[in-house]
């Protein structure tokens, strides 16, 4: 009674704890570039980029009811239009004139223009809410703002619908954006749409079902499992209990680590069920006469299931950090609660089985694993790649919206931006990644800077700007109108040079051309086509999908290297629990297996190595050597078989149900991991350490 | 016109109107295809050298406003969609060029358009509603782009005919009196 009341309120207090937290639906939003320079670089270019905090709507040929609704379900979801292109402000608009041409900056101060900017101002002025027209009239009296906008954002060339951008409200309501979102997919293929708000719902859905369906499929499959083996309902309430504790100390441990969990994570706790399951197979049904022997084997095993997750714990994604922090929080809380019921856990008692087998000396052993590295040279070893569609989940109604608005960006030169370190005038810079072949300087902003000539003489134009509006306010007064404009242009109006006119360029529109950081000159430009996948050095991917594709590749590669020391680290451990070399090396040879099995399937299907795979490597080693390492230590009996028979289904069960989730990292992980248990089970059943093996070290 | 104004606000005072309510209004201009009035506009602040009088004939269709000044200057502005042209003495069409596409503009004319129908999903859609004895009263939602109006209030006949609509930004403040109201559906035979 005493020890349920202790479960109940260490389970109020966990549930207590986790108050508060908050949920991040987009995995993508873990990654954060390591170097702090280009971590920097691309932050800003994303701070002003395109999709921060905004979605697009491109609609064509909507009939006016379609038209109506579509904006009504744009309101109701909270979106508000939003510019393209900022107002400039009237300082900015001043800095900019010399970019007009001075034949357009005399037609704008000529007397028939100002008498139809102020016949047409005062008519709109009359207008309830006009005075608005006047505000905007005081600001920019002869309209140099407007005429910059149309030569900046170019003539509406028929090329196509307008698209328009809104602002994301914010918090985000997914249940509302969900109703847009399906609204607009029934529009399709009239209109197109793209936004970070449409990943993290697709995400947020995603993760919805994957949390559902994961854990009710995983706890469903190892409480009949656990039932049909050991037939005893007090052991299956045993384990739901000591999970739910153990979720809750998962949560909790990432509660007080990070400010917010990520929901994929969320869906992959649904496997601490399997670890548990795997616990308590582990640490029951002891045979005290065999205690060492049995010790031997769950030390083992839990040792190299913490090592497993430590070694995630170093990864550089805070998804995978998550991972890991829950994971060996669960599984401490679950050690911690099953330390309240030792009698129960002694009483258990296990069907066992008569298993064929084909006994390996330590000889054989030796080969087998031999054949199995040589089978890897020879298949060779897949290169390590990351692509972001196989680390977020994304359906297919996304990926016709990504490729239709990409290859609006790539007519823009903006699908495949770098950022280039840059030295001397941006001309220069431009010209040398010109002369290299990577850019393409003729779609590059700075193509449309007037020569220094032309600016000049623009700025000779408009000397008469002072005389323009003093004009334009008495036509003004001729209607009853007050406008107070500054009557003259402030003298530090000058042409521009190239890094000044990009710079100015970045404050208007949605994308940044330049940037300081880490004391460098950066110079944006969308990079060729055929430049795609060399090697350029310093520069930085600012457009998200390339940066996030290369920076997954060498978070992948970071985390392969650790998952090798990983592999030294166990290899050491099981040294000194197992003292034989020929014990370690049986405990190890599933994983000669699978690399064998792994490296010819990605050979035949031109596979390549990605992080999730990386995540599955280590929850492999985590989990899937505990197999071998009780059947070695236990000396092959029939009792430590059972156990393994248990665990090994336990852990199939549990990663084969990641294969219904539908977001790729939880789906990709269950496969690995499955197919890596299921090589490692059959092998610790199947293929026994002939007795006496290895005895002489 | 001061007069006027004074008369107008006295009638309006608290408790001296209908009750007006979002059923009752919605009963009164929901479904409404065409409203015409004569308005009398008066405006006032920074930007007006005087108080400034004018006389305009207002034509609502759903897809068409048309504000035309007859007094003491004439011209005609016309809003179709989100898009808002001029009508010059020749009857061509001047489009406010850059102007269009500017969504803070737009949301402008989509709250004139709104506010001239009574439709109050237009109006609420970027502003606060109240409602009182013979007048609703519209405050901007934050972040709306129209918080450049303060207030805006509409104040009501006894039977919901609308009287006079008040907006009021930092600078302006802006009367309108409505007269020969017409409506289609005619309020009698709306349902």
């Amino acid at each position: 009674m005493r020890r349920t009341l202790l479960v109940l309120a260490a389970a109020a207090a966990l549930a207590l704890a986790l108050r508060g937290i908050r949920l991040e639906e987009d995995p993508v939003h873990s990654l954060a570039h390591p170097d702090p320079i280009r971590a920097q670089v691309f932050d800003r270019y994303q701070a002003q980029g395109l999709f921060r905090d905004l979605i697009f709507v491109e609609a064509e040929d909507l009939a006016a009811p379609d038209a109506q609704a579509l904006a009504a379900g744009l309101r109701e979801a909270g979106y508000a239009e939003a510019p393209l292109f900022e107002r400039p402000s009237p300082e900015t608009v001043l800095r900019l004139a010399p970019l007009l041409p001075p034949d357009e900056v005399e037609r704008l101060m000529g007397e028939d223009a100002l008498r139809r900017r102020a016949g047409e101002a005062a008519s709109v002025a009359l207008l309830p809410g006009g005075d608005a027209v006047l505000e905007e009239l005081e600001r920019d009296p002869l309209g140099l703002g407007p005429a910059l906008l149309t030569r900046m954002a170019g003539a509406p060339s028929g090329g196509g619908p307008a698209v328009r951008a809104y602002r994301s409200p914010r918090p985000l309501v997914y249940d509302r954006i969900g109703k847009l979102y399906d609204q607009l997919v029934r529009l399709g293929p009239r209109v197109h749409f793209i936004g970070g708000d449409f990943f993290a719902l697709e995400n947020y859905r995603a993760a919805r079902h994957d949390i559902l369906v994961c854990t009710a499929v995983s706890l469903l499959l190892n409480l009949l499992l656990f039932h049909a083996f050991t037939g005893r309902r007090v052991l299956l309430a045993l384990l739901l209990v000591g999970s739910a504790i153990s979720y809750l100390c998962g949560l909790v441990a990432i509660r007080a680590f990070f400010g917010e969990v990520f929901a994929v994570v969320l869906a992959y706790t649904s496997t601490f069920v399997g670890f548990n399951t795997e616990s308590v197979v582990y640490l029951s049904a002891i045979d005290p006469r065999r205690k060492r022997e049995a010790l031997l084997g769950v030390g083992s095993a839990l040792g190299t299931t913490l090592i497993g997750f430590l070694l995630l714990l170093t990864g550089r994604t805070v998804m995978i950090r998550q991972m890991a922090v829950a994971s060996l929080a669960g599984l401490l809380g679950f050690l911690g609660f099953l330390a309240l019921y030792p009698r129960l856990l002694a009483s258990v008692r296990f069907r066992t089985f008569r298993w064929p087998g084909l006994a390996l000396s330590g000889r054989s052993l030796v080969v087998l694993c031999l054949a199995a590295a040589g089978v890897v040279a020879l298949a060779g070893v897949p290169a390590v790649a990351t692509h972001v569609d196989a680390f977020r989940f994304q359906t297919p109604v996304l990926d016709r919206q990504v490729a239709h608005f990409s290859r609006k960006l790539d007519s823009l030169s903006l699908e495949d931006v770098v950022a280039f370190p840059a030295q001397g005038s941006a001309e220069e810079a431009l010209s040398g990644l010109a002369t290299q072949g990577l850019v393409d300087p003729a779609r590059h902003p700075l193509a449309r800077l007037p020569p220094r000539a032309e600016q000049e003489a623009t700025l000779r134009a408009l000397s008469g700007y002072g005389q323009a509006v003093a004009r334009l306010v008495a036509l003004l007064e001729e209607e009853g109108i007050r406008i107070a404009p500054a009557p003259r242009l402030p003298p530090a109006v000058a042409p521009l040079d190239g890094w000044h006119y990009l710079e100015l360029l970045g404050t208007l529109g949605p994308v940044r051309w330049t940037d300081e950081v880490g004391g460098r000159r950066w110079l944006m430009a969308g990079l060729e086509p055929g430049a795609a996948g060399r090697d350029l050095g310093a520069a930085v991917a600012v457009s998200p999908r390339h940066h996030y594709d290369a920076l997954l590749t060498t978070l992948s590669r970071e985390l392969g290297l650790l998952f090798l020391a990983g592999l030294v680290a166990m290899a050491a451990f099981l040294a000194i629990l197992q003292r034989r070399a020929v014990r370690v090396l049986y405990v190890f040879a599933p994983l000669f297996l699978a690399a064998a099995a792994f490296a010819v399937w990605a050979r035949l299907t031109a596979s390549s190595i990605h992080i999730v795979h990386l995540m599955g490597f280590s929850l492999i080693i985590a989990v899937g050597t505990d197999y071998t390492a009780v059947a070695v230590s236990g000396g092959h009996g029939p009792v430590e078989r059972s156990k393994v028979l248990v665990a090994g289904l336990s852990a199939l069960a549990t990663f084969g149900s990641l294969l219904l989730a539908r977001h790729p990292v939880l789906r990709e992980l269950g496969a690995t991991v499955a197919a890596g248990c299921a090589i490692s089970v059959a092998f610790a059943l199947l293929v026994p350490l002939r007795q006496g093996a290895g005895e002489g070290g | 016109m001061i007069a006027a104004l004074v008369a107008a606000a006295l009638l309006a005072a608290p408790g001296a109107g209908p009750p007006v309510t979002p059923e009752g209004l919605r009963a009164r201009y929901g479904g409404i295809r065409r409203l015409e009035a004569d308005v009398v506009q008066v405006k006032e602040g920074k930007h007006w050298a005087r108080p400034f009088e004018s006389r305009v004939r207002l034509r609502y269709t759903p897809a068409r406003v048309e504000w035309e000044t007859l007094a003491p200057l004439h011209a005609l502005a016309v809003i179709e969609g989100d898009a808002l042209y001029l009508a010059g003495p020749d009857g061509q069409r001047r489009d406010m060029g850059p102007m269009a596409g500017d969504p803070r503009l737009e949301a402008i004319l989509r709250f004139v358009r709104a506010l001239l129908s009574v439709d109050l999903p237009g109006i609420e859609r970027d502003f606060a509603l109240a409602y009182g004895p013979g007048e609703l009263t519209a405050t901007p939602r934050p972040g709306s782009p129209l918080e450049l109006f303060t207030t805006v209030r509409l104040r009501f006949e006894a039977d919901l005919s609308i009287a006079s609509v008040d907006l009021e930004t930092r600078d302006e403040k802006t009367h309108l009196r409505f007269e020969r109201v017409e409506q289609e559906p005619a309020p009698a035979a709306h349902p």
